[in-house]
């Protein structure tokens, strides 16, 4: 979002002409409705940021102004008011609508494309080891939230801390009949929260939204968050709509929200610092990724981008309809041109030539914006790179043969944590809750992710990935397992209890599960011939009992779930092959021959374990004898430069012997005297 | 023809083959860039090649200069120094790219001529072959 267009529509409709300054709330609101019309239409088309001094509105549409101090009659007055609405009061000048398809919303929608595999939602529970990578994208290794039974609504309550909203959060219709999302009528929708990226001063309050999504008060966590006032009640929505019943009709009367009346000014406008180049800090609550835990962050060098002066979202930019540049390559396959892109073009073709009809404009618009779509790919590290954008240095690889850059992307040699003989842990802040306080996480907190795993992308290259290993209690039937979800398994089995006295040291209940646990839990779930066998999924094996003896193998449905990793990109001379070829063709170098041991919640021994070679279905002796040859690198290069050498000598004495001849004058007879 | 030069041709034509199968045939059968055994084979392939081409250089030359009496007709003659000089790129633009000299416009660069040198020496070897065996013109 680099500029007002770009951003989409911004607007001055918080300031209103001086006659509606101090009209009766009536003609406010009429006024508001009638100028609230044209919003969308006004444009500041500025790079320079626009104040956003603005009036609030909450779900109703209604202007929230909280009450004088004092009542007329003399009485003090608490500012109370509804929550406000991000769609009623940030989508007066912007489309909301067209925001909501972009890509941190639109994972559950049908036209969504999923995009190459990213970063699942990790179902975690230590209690009874399970760790599931849920995805409504639909990427293969994921599990869609809905084949496991996780009701969205379920799956709103789990994941709302790092949930920006809209999607699933926030359904179209509310099924009031529906025991899960009818309680929305009650909690109110999870919208957008537009400030949880757009807010620039790092104001804004991710703990007291995760607190307040913790209550399910998904209406008033983006009021809380942006500092703007309290939560007045001591009972939060999730508890009123714990003893609402589904198909009777909602309670009307909901708590309210203790205003800040320092944040009002006298015509109740606030003002709302907002960016579009948004810092990076609003990108990391969700996005940060750390491989040096605890207090070892300290030698984090962040990414080389970063430390060069540039925000995320120079290259992970969007227009109106927030469809983020991801930046890897081949991505312009993997977008449309969306109907909301289309819309506006048509409205800017057809102001420039009136006699375009909206029929003979659509083909047009979006004729053109197939056609700029293609600049999504010079936002790719290649793309960047070799067109200069953004100051970025030439691609040189001096000493590369071109063969490594067919191979491998990018980020095999350049991202993520520099390879050693096994990946490294890595906390994601999805999956570990990163960015809200809590006891310091470690090598074993579930779930265990890891990276860098060379595999091969869908377009052949090498990249490097995040890996996790599913984990979870399940019941087999016809060669296929069933994932129990962690209240299932729970009330099924008896599963071993940490020692009390071991839960300050380790709250995360981290330490494994040995053979002999793993025996008597599969033993406690009830026989059921209808479901199947009970069976254990973890570590990238599937465990179960063989007449009453544990037995376990590696089976297709423990393998685990990998995604590509771009980031931190490493400076050039920290880049592999930066200190020669060795760094890949060696006997011993991480590409071909770290060891990726499966991580879960079993005891090491009983873990999968496999070559890098192996993870990519590699041959280990061609690998093994490819890097052997490079010792004889050098003795090649001398061999070949020697004679070269001689080559060339021969030629050079030859041709200036066969110069000579030509260009010297013909020798004379000598006659006799 | 003495045998040292029958030997340093006989290997040069050897590891020739060896090379134009791996190198050529890959190109040809339509799976270039050349990688896993076919590349190593090549590789190791390629110093036999240099040695063979350097010896091949030493012992023939001579007889191959405009006006020697060596047996040769002027087509093998002219298609020895065809094949020293492409040899020559050949084993330059095998063993540059080894080295932090160019990047990747110029290692692609090396890599086409590489390419086709190799083409162009693969058929001057061909047609050296045949030509070895033909007698000289008698001059009237």
């Amino acid at each position: 979002m680099t500029t007002a267009r770009a951003q989409g529509p911004q607007t001055r409709a918080g300031v209103l002409p001086g006659s509606l300054r101090r009209p009766t709330l009536a003609g406010l609101v009429l006024a508001l409705a009638a100028f609230s019309a044209s919003a969308k239409d006004l444009v500041t088309e500025s790079r320079g940021p626009f104040l956003h001094n603005i009036q609030l509105h909450d779900a109703q549409d209604r202007v929230i102004s909280p009450p004088a101090v004092v009542s007329d009659d003399g009485k003090p007055q608490d500012p109370k008011g509804n929550p406000y609405s991000t769609a009623q009061t940030c989508g007066k000048c912007h489309d909301y609508e067209a925001i909501s398809q972009g890509w941190h919303f639109n994972a559950a929608l049908d036209n969504a494309k999923p995009g190459r595999p990213g970063e699942p939602w990790v179902l975690t529970d230590p209690a009874t080891y399970t760790q599931i990578p849920l995805s409504y994208r639909g990427w293969a290794g994921t599990f869609k939230p809905g084949d496991l039974g996780v009701a969205n609504y379920d799956f709103v309550t789990n994941f709302a801390r790092h949930l920006p909203g809209g999607g699933v959060g926030e359904p179209g219709k509310i099924d009031a009949t529906d025991p899960k999302m009818g309680r929305m009528q009650i909690t109110g929708a999870l919208e957008i929260d537009c400030l949880i990226c757009h807010q620039s001063t790092g104001g804004y309050d991710h703990e007291g939204r995760a607190t307040a999504l913790k209550g399910q008060d998904f209406r008033w966590a983006p009021t809380i968050a942006a500092g703007l006032g309290t939560f007045a009640s001591f009972r939060s929505a999730g508890s009123i709509a714990d003893q609402w019943h589904p198909g009777r009709p909602a309670p009307t009367t909901l708590p309210s929200i203790k205003y800040d009346r320092s944040k009002f000014d006298a015509d109740n406008n606030v003002v709302f610092q907002v960016a579009n180049r948004v810092p990076n800090g609003d990108c990391y609550y969700c996005h940060t990724s750390e491989t040096a835990l605890g207090d070892d962050r300290w030698h984090g060098d962040l990414d080389v981008h970063l430390r060069a002066g540039l925000l995320c979202v120079d290259c992970h930019r969007n227009g109106l309809d927030h469809m983020m540049v991801r930046g890897y390559e081949g991505e312009v396959r993997d977008r449309t041109v969306t109907d909301t892109a289309i819309d506006l073009r048509v409205r800017m073709l057809r102001r420039d030539n009136a006699a375009l009809t909206e029929e003979q404009a659509r083909p047009l618009a979006k004729q053109q914006l197939e056609k700029e779509i293609g600049l999504v790919e010079t936002l790719s590290c290649r793309g960047c790179h070799t067109t200069g954008r953004l100051g970025s240095p030439a691609l040189v690889h001096k000493g590369l043969p071109p063969i490594h850059l067919e191979k491998l992307s990018c980020t095999a040699c350049h991202s993520g944590p520099f390879p050693g003989s096994s990946p490294v842990v890595v906390h994601t802040s999805l999956a570990h809750k990163l960015g809200l306080p809590a006891q310091m996480r470690g090598q074993e907190t579930a779930p265990i992710i890891v990276e860098p795993v060379f595999l091969y992308g869908a377009d052949g290259k090498i990249e490097p990935c995040k890996m996790v290993w599913p984990s979870y209690w399940a019941r087999w039937k016809d060669g296929k397992a069933t994932p129990m979800l962690p209240a299932e398994a729970a009330k099924a089995g008896t599963f071993p209890k940490q020692d009390s006295a071991d839960a300050p040291r380790d709250p995360y209940n981290t330490k494994p599960l040995s053979d002999a646990q793993i025996q008597q839990v599969l033993a406690s779930f009830p026989e059921d011939a209808g479901k199947g066998q009970a069976v254990f999924i973890a570590s990238g094996k599937i465990f179960r009992l063989e007449q009453g003896k544990l037995v376990s193998a590696e089976d297709a449905a423990a393998k685990p779930y990998a995604w590509p990793l771009a980031h931190d990109v490493r400076p050039k001379v920290q880049a592999l092959g930066a200190r020669g070829c060795a760094d890949c063709h060696s006997s011993d170098s991480p590409m071909y021959f770290a060891t990726i041991a499966a991580r879960g919640p079993v005891e090491p021994a009983e873990s999968l374990s496999k070559g890098m070679w192996e993870m990519r279905s590699d041959d280990k002796t061609l690998a093994s004898f490819f890097a052997f040859t490079f010792t004889f690198r050098l003795m090649l290069k001398c061999l070949v430069f020697a004679c070269a050498l001689v080559v060339l000598a021969v030629l050079t004495h030859y041709g200036l012997r066969g110069i000579g001849a030509i260009t010297s004058p013909p020798a004379t007879k000598k006659t006799a005297p | 023809m003495t045998m040292s030069r029958k030997f340093f041709y006989g290997i040069m034509c050897a590891a020739g083959v060896v090379l134009a199968v791996t190198g050529i045939g890959t190109y040809a059968l339509g799976h270039p860039p050349m990688t896993h055994w076919a590349l190593m084979t090549h590789v190791a392939a390629a110093p036999l090649f240099a040695l063979a081409l350097a010896g091949v250089a030493l012992t023939w030359a001579g007889a191959c200069t405009r006006g020697a009496v060596s047996g040769l007709s002027g087509l093998a003659k002219f298609l020895f120094w065809v094949i020293l000089l492409c040899g020559l790129i050949v084993l330059l633009t095998g063993v540059v790219p080894m080295t932090p000299v160019f990047g990747t416009r110029g290692q692609h660069t090396l890599y086409l001529l590489h390419r086709y040198s190799a083409i162009v020496l693969t058929a001057a070897i061909l047609l050296h072959l045949p030509a070895l065996f033909r007698r000289p013109a008698a001059k009237v």
